[in-house]
């Protein structure tokens, strides 16, 4: 139960730059999805937050607390990985017990605490048998178990659910979900996965080559990307994104015209800048029949999903993505219209990605 | 489906052809061989005259005979063991301990130390026993009694090798054990470097020291390998006799506390004066017996079957 604060944190491999002047604060009790692709770093800040590798530069507290130059085995933190690193000599509950052996805890009140974290994560049949005997999903429920029973402070875990199969990772997301907030401990959850940092964190860092884009709730970084990267990271289909011209008060999409958004009109003003990319979800447009006020564009092509189907629509070459009930009806090649939600429209600078408000905040 | 079982059959006597007959011509016959010999008196090579002669258990008895009574034979039979039994733990447990302390080190000095210690592996079987011979050498030339001598610690040289019997069995322990730890430490190594590191990492978050690192979770995940070199080093040191021989040939060590057995059924059958090829081949036979017999205990001692997995089973 603490709040964990990394201040300019550098990591250098050599000669390669694996973090960048991280900055984050973890507050107590939450679940902080640390989100980015593989090899942007993600795996690097979390085993420097354990203390398994040391920043060389920066500093880390826990509460007020400076953590730095303190082991591992001091911070009280307990680490989940992606392939689990299970004992494979030791039965299950030899696993659980191993962290509380090493500190010499007392043999029954071993006993009693893993019986106790056993039964918490449904396990609590399996402690006499070794991890090969086990399937993938009661091996991660192991794994988090034997990181719980020393009931550590923070809860670090790197990519624990990817080496499951789909179903099995909803549910035990869900599950892992609770039990953050029935033991109240902080977490720091690494994936790659977006669906899953929105699905469960409280806030997101969206991590790219070693530095931080954006650190925000998942409503915030998936509406408000601060960065084009952001929004193409985020959601599937990813956001969309077009070229655009500012004329005075309107935006030239290749052969259309759409106002400029309001939220828009002063900043654009004040940084009297011509060239935008136009950022928008696939779900924040409709697609109007014929030719109307929007982007024009003709179908490309439409998968229909159940609930609804996503078109694929051709704007003079470019494609876009746009959700459509199921029940709408489409041929290829139609012409069509694109009428975006306006106030979900972002505007990104085209030379630095970044979303035009930001620019004009730096 | 026969005729492609046979199709089969017909691949695999083709790529085993080779070994077949490499282990036919190179093991087999030769065993016959000997276990024939052993019961013929031939000596001297004199096949005419003594190889058809049938003669029983007459070597075995001699054997026997000697063990009880001949002194020298005595000595050859306790230095076999001592030098076995010691030299088996210190190339396992050296192996083991080095293969741990260049894991933990920084890799490239590792490989650098690792190196240092294929040396004695590498060198020439006679330029490595001509540097321990100069070592240990009894007379003032040697190195160890040089420098003790320039320390003050002795006035005189001393012929360590012929000091009985641990001089003599320090020196074949020494020489011989610093070749074999090597071997232990190449397998032990490799075995490491397929551990996962998370499972280390973990262990170090949970306040594992090194030495809970290496005793919990490194060596028990070695068991496999440790149980292959101690049965490989076992196996060799028993059959060891070359630089034992150049070491007793060119009198570094006491003749009779610095021969093994190897060594004995190889001057028995070849060496200088006398030959008894009948008694050597005899000796050679206890030795495989041994030889086997070790094998399948050190198998045994490890629980090798309880180590293979059980199959997975319904989950
Ligand atoms: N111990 C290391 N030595 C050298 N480079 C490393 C080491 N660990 C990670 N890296 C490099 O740092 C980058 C980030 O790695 P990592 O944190 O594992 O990424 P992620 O977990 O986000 O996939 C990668 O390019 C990786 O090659
Ligand atoms: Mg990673």
């Amino acid at each position: 139960m603490v709040e964990i604060t990394l201040k300019g944190i550098t990591k250098r491999f050599g000669n390669f730059l694996a973090l960048d002047n991280i900055n984050l604060k973890i507050n107590d009790r939450e679940f902080m999805a640390l989100l980015g692709p593989s090899g942007s770093g993600k795996s690097t800040l979390l085993y420097t937050i354990a203390g398994i590798y040391r920043p060389t530069r920066g500093r880390i507290y826990f509460d007020d607390r400076d953590v730095t130059d303190i082991p591992p085995k001091d911070r009280n933190v307990g680490l989940v990985f992606q392939n689990w690193a299970l004992y494979p000599h030791m039965t299950v509950f030899e696993n659980i017990a191993f962290p509380l052996e090493l500190r010499k805890v007392p043999r029954d009140e071993i006993e009693r605490k893993v019986r106790e974290v056993a039964k918490m994560l449904h396990i609590e049949n399996l402690l006499h048998r070794y991890p090969w005997q086990l399937s993938g999903g009661q091996q991660q429920r192991v794994a988090i178990a034997r990181a719980l029973v020393k009931e550590p402070d923070v809860l670090l875990l790197d990519e624990p659910l990817s080496n499951l199969d789909t179903l099995l990772r909803l549910e035990v997301r869900a599950e892992l979900k609770r039990l953050q907030k029935e033991l109240g401990i902080t977490a720091v959850y690494v994936t790659h996965d977006q669906a899953e940092a929105l699905a469960m964190a409280d806030r997101i860092a969206v991590i790219k080559e070693g530095k931080i884009l954006q650190v925000g709730t998942p409503n915030e970084v998936y509406y408000k990307p601060k960065y084009k990267f952001v929004g193409w990271f985020l959601g599937n289909p990813p956001m969309n994104f077009v070229e655009a011209e500012v004329e005075g008060d309107y935006l030239r999409v290749y052969s259309s015209r759409i106002p400029v958004p309001s939220h828009y009109r002063e900043i654009i003003e004040k940084l009297g800048i011509k060239e935008v990319i136009l950022g928008f979800r696939p779900h924040d447009a409709q697609i109007v029949k014929g030719v109307g006020d929007g982007l024009l564009g003709e179908v490309y092509s439409f998968e229909p999903l159940g609930r609804e189907q996503i078109v694929t629509i051709s704007l003079d070459g470019v494609f876009i993505k746009v959700f459509a009930p199921e029940e709408e009806s489409f041929t290829f090649g139609e012409k069509v219209t694109v009428e975006i939600r306006e106030d979900r429209i972002i505007l990104f600078d085209k030379e630095k990605e970044v979303a035009l408000e930001y620019l004009y905040k730096d | 489906m026969n005729r492609m079982g046979r199709e089969k059959i017909k691949d695999l006597s083709f790529f085993l052809f080779p070994m077949i007959l490499m282990i036919l011509f190179f093991y087999i016959i030769p065993l016959v061989m000997t276990v024939y010999t052993s019961f013929t008196p031939l000596r001297n090579w004199n096949v005419e005259r003594y190889l058809f002669e049938f003669v029983g258990l007459y070597n075995y008895e001699r054997l026997l005979y000697m063990f009880q009574h001949d002194p020298t034979f005595k000595a050859v039979i306790l230095t076999t063991v001592v030098f076995l039994g010691i030299t088996l733990v210190i190339n396992v447990l050296g192996g083991l301990v080095l293969a741990l302390a260049t894991f933990f080190i920084n890799e490239r000095i590792a490989s650098g130390f690792r190196l240092l210690w294929l040396l004695p592996r590498m060198s020439p079987i006679a330029v490595y026993s001509l540097v321990w011979y100069y070592f240990f050498h009894g007379s003032e030339i040697g190195t160890l009694n040089s420098i003790l001598m320039k320390l003050g610690v002795i006035s005189q040289p001393i012929p360590w090798g012929q000091i009985i019997p641990w001089g003599a069995w320090s020196i074949l322990i020494f020489v011989n054990g610093l070749v074999g730890v090597s071997f232990g430490m190449i397998v032990f190594t490799s075995a490491l470097n397929q551990i996962p590191r998370e499972l280390i990492i973990a262990a170090r978050v949970d306040g594992a020291s090194t030495w809970d690192i290496s005793r919990k979770i490194l060596i028990p995940l070695m068991r496999w390998h440790i149980l292959y070199v101690l049965t490989w080093q076992f196996l060799s040191l028993l059959t060891t006799f070359h630089h034992i021989f150049l070491l007793v040939q060119w009198n570094l060590i006491n003749r009779d506390y610095g021969t093994t057995l190897a060594l004995y059924v190889f001057n028995t059958a070849f060496g200088r004066g006398e030959q008894d090829q009948g008694l050597a081949a005899a000796a050679a036979v206890i030795l495989s017996i041994v030889g086997i017999i070790g094998g399948y205990l050190t198998l045994k001692l490890l629980k090798f079957e309880k180590m293979m997995k059980k199959p997975r089973g319904d989950f």
